[in-house]
């Protein structure tokens, strides 16, 4: 059920990653200061932006586990912080390649959009070793989402937190004061969309993959006869052997 | 049509020094992506092994109807099982949870 519109979904993001491309090194035209070397905002700022949406996505998505009691729920909010975690990997790195080339420093530690960043980049560093630590699948999984929940709302607290900040050398980009021109705005959306193309796609392959690794280890119990409920190694990834009675109620309700 | 438009528009890529920190910018990216693609192969070739298990283990399971044997043996058993997946899929999306 995962895999279902995933080869429209991979198709989308490859032609949407070639436009950006194409269009950041053939069309946006070169900023006055910076020169060449802006061109690393079309990668650095979107990735920013698609991994702190994503944390509150995964947010959003444990509330849904609290509320029902589906696994389910705490699995996608988990694929999605894990992979919010990756492209906020990508930011750090990005970020610090282009603070050494404009400011020649690759960590400024006096600016607060970095620290704001890492800060929260090391709270949910925090949050697969969290699952890891508890075995019971079921409080796993809501502790998971208690966390979730909590970092979550932290995110955008943090951002304007820093918005209200007044010393800064980071430039803003979305705002009052953003200044880009249509050429480099068209070029920058494009990218935007083609990174959460790719953030999707990669969701969506995750629980793919989870999901027909559980049905063949279904499959496996079932050929082997066995009856008992599994018993799985300790895991930081959400486990979907666990039904509430209410989850499954609220299913029953759904069908 | 629309690279013609593209190249017309197309800036002098002025390779100095900037040109360094844009193309590692972009490798990290590309870097990233890739990592997690070799990780998805490595499980998906682990996905493809465990299938294989199962069905050498529905081959040699006693629920193999008779006239099932010999090379669609293991097809028989396994697109039962496919279908009971399916059809619980369709009924309830987890199937662990029901087999739990």
């Amino acid at each position: 059920m995962y895999g279902k519109g995933l080869r429209t979904l991979s198709i989308a993001t490859a032609v949407a990653l070639t436009a950006s491309l194409s269009l950041v090194f053939f069309y946006a035209p070169l900023e006055a200061e910076q020169g060449f070397l802006q061109k690393i905002f079309y990668v650095h700022v979107p990735l920013a932006i698609i991994a702190l949406c994503g944390f509150v996505l995964g947010g959003l998505l444990a509330i849904q586990h609290l509320r029902t009691r589906d696994p389910r729920w705490d699995m996608r909010s988990y694929v999605v912080i894990h992979m919010s975690l990756i492209f906020a990997v990508g930011t750090l790195i990005t970020g610090s390649i282009w603070a050494k080339g404009s400011w020649g420093h690759w960590w400024v530690w006096s600016e607060p959009t970095l620290v704001s960043f890492l800060i929260i980049f090391l709270l949910y560093a925090t949050y697969q070793p969290l699952r890891f630590a508890i075995e019971d699948p079921e409080r796993q999984a809501r502790y998971a989402s208690v966390f979730a929940i909590t970092a979550g709302a932290f995110v955008p607290m943090n951002f304007i937190a820093v918005r209200l900040s007044t010393a800064y050398l980071h430039p803003r980009v979305l705002g009052s004061t953003s200044n880009l021109p249509g050429p480099m705005a068209l070029t920058f959306l494009i990218s935007l969309l083609a990174l959460s193309l790719l953030f999707a796609t990669l969701c969506k392959y995750e629980l793919t993959a989870k999901h027909t690794r559980a049905q063949l280890r279904a499959l496996r119990r079932r050929l082997s006869g066995e009856t008992s409920a599994p018993t799985r190694p300790r895991s930081a990834a959400p486990s979907l052997h666990h039904v509430t009675p209410r989850a499954r109620a609220a299913r029953g309700s759904a069908l | 049509m629309i690279l013609a438009t593209l190249l017309a528009e197309t800036p002098a890529l002025p390779l100095h020094t900037a040109g360094k920190y844009v193309a590692g910018a972009y490798i990290v990216l590309f870097a990233l992506v890739l990592i997690y693609v070799a990780i998805m192969a490595i499980r998906l070739s682990r996905i493809e092994r465990d299938l294989g298990e199962l069905l050498s283990m529905s081959a040699s399971s006693p629920a193999s109807s008779p006239e099932g044997e010999g090379e669609h043996a293991p097809r028989t058993t396994t697109a039962g099982a496919e279908h009971d997946e399916h059809t619980q899929d369709s009924q309830d999306p987890q199937p662990e949870s029901t087999l739990a």
